[in-house]
Order: C-alpha cells, then structure tokens, then sequence
C-alpha cells in the first residue's frame, strides 16, 4: 500500500483558528518524488494546511506524517529536520548579511559539519542561479531575489519534504523557470514537491497532482493535466484553466495539452498539417 | 492636464552608486490605466514609491527631476499606494476589518457618514462584505491584500499605485479587482501599476510602460505586449510568447480570442 511508504500523510485531519475552521476532515498522502499543487480559493486553507506539516500548528483532530513521524509533540525545529518551507513573504524573513549566510542559517542549525554547510550552500545556490549573489546583502537585492534566497534555504536543509507558498507571486518568467527547473530537479531526487498556489499556469509546468481545496475540504485529488483542461469542472472550484489550457481549447488542439511548450508544440504540428495559420 | 508627470526622474536609493530609476519621462491622464512591465529589478516598484511620495521622502535616497502630481486636495483625491506585501500596511489600530477600511477615510477627517458610505462601496466592490467583523489578523493572505485595497480605494484618491495587486489573489479576487481598476478609471481616477501577469493587461491596461534598468525602454498599448522584443525578454503575454515559440510567423496573437479569430481564417 502506498501510504506505508507515504512521506508526507494527513488522515483525518481538521483545525479551527478559534471558532473559525480552517481544515475539515483531510485525508491524502504523498509518496517520495510526488510533486503536488495544492490548490482553492483564498481562505480555502491552503496555507493552514502548509503550516500543520512544519509543525507551527497541531492538528486539533486526527494525525499529519512526515515520513514515520508524527508531527504531534514535535517542535518546528525538529521537523526541519524533514521538512523545508517558504512561506508567502519569504522575501522578509531574510536576516543575515549576505545571501550564503542566511542559506547557511538553516544547515549549521541542524548541526552539520562547516565542510557539508558549504556544500549544501553552494549547490542550493547553483540550484537558483544564485551563485554571482552569494556575497551580497539580502536588502540590496530585489524582494524576488530574497524570495529565491528563502527558497535556497529551504533547499539546503535537503528536507524529504519541501513546502512552498506562492513560490512565483511577483516573479517574472525567467525566474519562475529557475524554481520550476530547482523543483523538478529535487523531487527527481525523491523530495515530495507541495505547492500552493494560485499560479496554474506554474502548476502545470511543474506539478503533477492537484489538491483542490474548498472551504476546508479536499474537494479534488486528481491529475493535475487532466483537472486544468477543463474549465466545467474548476469553475465551481473559483479555478480557471491557465491560458495555455484555454488556448488548446479555444483551438480545439488534439490531445488539449496545458503546457505551454507542449501547446507550442502541437500548435505548430497542426498548423503544418493544415499548410496555413 | 496630466495627473502625474516624472520628467527626466533618476532615483537613487540610500547608500547605492547605481540609480534605480534613470531619467524616467511619463504623463499619466486622469482616468487612465497605466501598466508597468518589465523584468525583477527593472524599476517598475522604485517608480510606484516615487510616484507615491514614499520615495525618497520616507526611505531616504537622492531624486534628480521633476515629479508633479495634480490632485484634489486633502480628502478629496489624493495617492493611495498598495504595497506588494499586503500584511505591512494594515494599520495594527483595528480589531475589525470594517474599523481597519475606515482608517484612512476617519484619519482624512471625513464625517461618519461620509465614512460609512466609503467604507461600505469600497468592501462591496472587493466583495468583502462578509469579513466586515473579521478580525484582521485572522485573515488568509489574499484575504488580507483585498482588505487593504479597500482600505486605499475608500479614501476615494485620484491617483491609485498597485504594486503586484493580484499576486496573492484567487481568480475571483483577480477578477474583482480588474474590474475595480477599471471602474475607478471610469470615476476619473488614473491608476499607475506593476504586475507580472500580463495577460491580463490587453483588457485592463490603456498603456504599457517596458521598463529595464531603471529607465523607460517603450511605451505603447497593450498590444506592444506582442511585440517581438518583449517576447524576448519574457514580458509578452502567453498567447504570443506560445504563437512564437511554434514558429507561426509575427505578428503574434495577444489574446485567447485574437489567437481563435486568426486560427478559424
């Protein structure tokens, strides 16, 4: 069964904020390498959720696994252990002098010897295109570059599960591609990728599996190709399908692919069939 | 008479020998909606601080230039800037989201109905009626950027600055405050903003403004969003970037809609 191997699992899961409920009986689990959208409407609970894997929060019912931890009794810095994150505004939370040494905050907390800090620093770096900044103070970069930094430190942790939120609100395409790129390349070394996001059209370059939530629930768990073409299905989610996806729809493109290469791709294979645009 | 004019601005933050804005000239008309594109860094959210008063007024710096803004006086149209990082502008004085949305109107001096009027428009037209009693500090994070939108637009300025408006919205939200941008337009109001998203633009914006550098590399409608050096430098919107990425010739479709119409020819 999957979910004995699952390195992330949520089973039955709610949380109130007060007498406002966030999560309502949630149940999933992701297996190593699966690269998930977490997905609903603002206030859906999408960053709840988020936030009962790295333990800021407990679980008021049921129980959240980080491999064959249970997260209950376990403290934020212990979970680090496991578990990366970047959370909206990460771009704030930058407090070092210089890039490498708010990337290397996280690693010589978990106490790791100076030689695999420098390692796990260096190729976080790499990993973003980084590399030129690394001596330069977080403050004097633009709010996207410490946002990318935020994302280094939570790379250099090498946690088996890496949490971001809105990893590409107020990033252009160029960097959005770097993340795209760093997150594909950690989860083909077996990291589970979850991701919320109102980005689809960064889903779907990325992700594979969509967790649609509404108003606390799991309300979709599906293909995440599948679930952005049609747009019958998102509506009443408060989704739309990226624009890649509409225009395979608008064109009737066969096979309605959603990436944006891949609409290129048949765009072209069509119009070369058809001899004209 | 234009509502905001930077002629030949340079800006200089704090402590930098490279200016972040150089020689930056733009008239913006009232009613008008202005987009400002361009790659992280480029200068889009030093232009919206500048054309807010923020800067250098209140983070420090050196301008060179001239930037005027033609407004309607205290309490009647002034700037109103809305900050990419939604949380840092709430006022920390309101336990409620209605009281946090009247602290502008109530700090403009405004009699309480006057207040009530704005207030209430302002949370129906973000469609945020029902967080009225909410405390803000509970609020999600796209919650939290509509509530301060409102809080901007209720002190009914005339001249609105947005910086990334949508980043941490919902379609809906997204939706809604287009839609917003461009009623405030019809009321008179210009709207000067930065945003990575632009698909949205063709129906929202009546200018783009590439920036790269700090300076003003074009200026055009919207339809400059398809042009061949924006497609290069990653600004173009989907439609045309995938149009050019399969090779099917300039000029580029702008929209879903263009890109059907061209197709079924």
């Amino acid at each position: 069964m999957a979910a004995v191997n699952a390195a992330l699992r949520f089973e039955h899961v709610s949380f109130s904020y007060g007498t406002v409920p966030a999560l309502r009986d949630v149940s999933f689990a992701l297996a190593p390498g699966e690269r998930a959208a977490l997905l609903g409407r603002n206030g859906a609970g999408k960053s709840t959720l988020l936030r009962l894997v790295t333990g800021l929060l407990h679980p008021a019912e049921g129980t959240v696994s980080v491999g064959d931890w249970d997260t209950r009794g376990r403290a934020p810095e212990s979970l680090a252990r496991r578990v990366g994150s970047v959370f909206q505004h990460a771009d704030q939370q930058l407090f070092a002098r210089s890039l490498r040494d708010d990337v290397a905050f996280g690693p010589r907390a978990l106490g790791l010897a100076a030689a695999e800090v420098a390692r796990r620093v260096d190729t976080a770096l790499a990993a973003l295109e980084l590399s030129t900044h690394a001596a330069d103070h977080p403050y004097d970069l633009p709010p996207a570059f410490r946002k990318l930094a935020a994302l280094a430190g939570a790379l250099a942790l090498e946690p088996a599960v890496l949490l971001l939120d809105e990893p590409t609100a107020g990033l252009d395409r160029q960097l959005r591609a770097r993340v795209a790129r760093a997150l594909a390349e950690r989860a083909a070394a077996g990291v589970v990728v979850l991701v919320a996001t109102h980005d689809l059209a960064f889903a779907a370059e990325v992700l594979e599996r969509g967790l649609v939530l509404d108003r606390g629930r799991v309300a979709r768990d599906a293909p995440l190709a599948a679930l952005l073409t049609s747009s019958e299905r998102l509506a009443p989610l408060g989704l739309a399908p990226p624009t890649g996806a509409a225009l395979s729809a608008a064109l009737d493109l066969p096979g309605r692919p959603v990436r944006e290469r891949d609409v290129a791709d048949t765009l072209a294979r069509v119009a070369a069939t058809r001899g004209r645009v | 008479m234009a509502r905001l004019t930077f002629e030949r601005v340079s800006f200089w933050y704090p402590a930098t020998e490279r200016p972040a804005l150089r020689e930056v000239s733009l008239a913006v008309a009232p009613g008008e909606v202005v987009a400002l594109v361009g790659k992280v860094g480029a200068g889009a959210s030093t232009l919206l601080l500048v054309a807010a008063d923020l800067a250098p007024r209140v983070v420090g710096g050196k301008i060179e230039g001239t930037v005027d803004f033609q407004g309607g006086g205290r309490g009647k149209g002034g700037r109103g800037i809305v900050l990419p990082s939604p949380w840092t502008q709430l006022s920390g004085m309101a336990f409620k989201v209605w009281d946090e949305v009247a602290f502008g109107p109530a700090n403009l001096g405004w009699p309480r109905e006057r207040i009530v009027r704005a207030v209430d428009r302002s949370l129906a037209a973000l469609d945020i009626g029902a967080l009225a009693a909410r405390d803000p500090g509970t609020l999600s994070g796209g919650e939290l950027q509509r509530v301060v939108i409102a809080g901007i637009v209720a002190m009914e300025p005339a001249l609105v600055l947005l910086d990334e408006p949508t980043a941490e919205l919902d379609l809906e939200g997204t939706t809604l405050v287009w839609r917003l941008v461009r009623g405030l337009a019809g009321d008179g109001c210009s709207v000067v903003m930065a945003t990575s998203d632009p698909d949205a633009l063709p129906e929202v914006a009546d200018r783009v403004v590439w920036m790269e550098h700090g300076a003003v590399r074009r200026i055009g409608a919207p339809a400059l969003l398809a042009d061949e050096s924006l497609c290069e430098a990653g600004l173009a919107t989907t439609v045309a970037d995938v149009w050019r990425m399969a090779r099917l010739g300039a000029p580029y479709p702008l929209t879903v809609a263009q890109a059907e119409r061209r197709w079924r020819q």
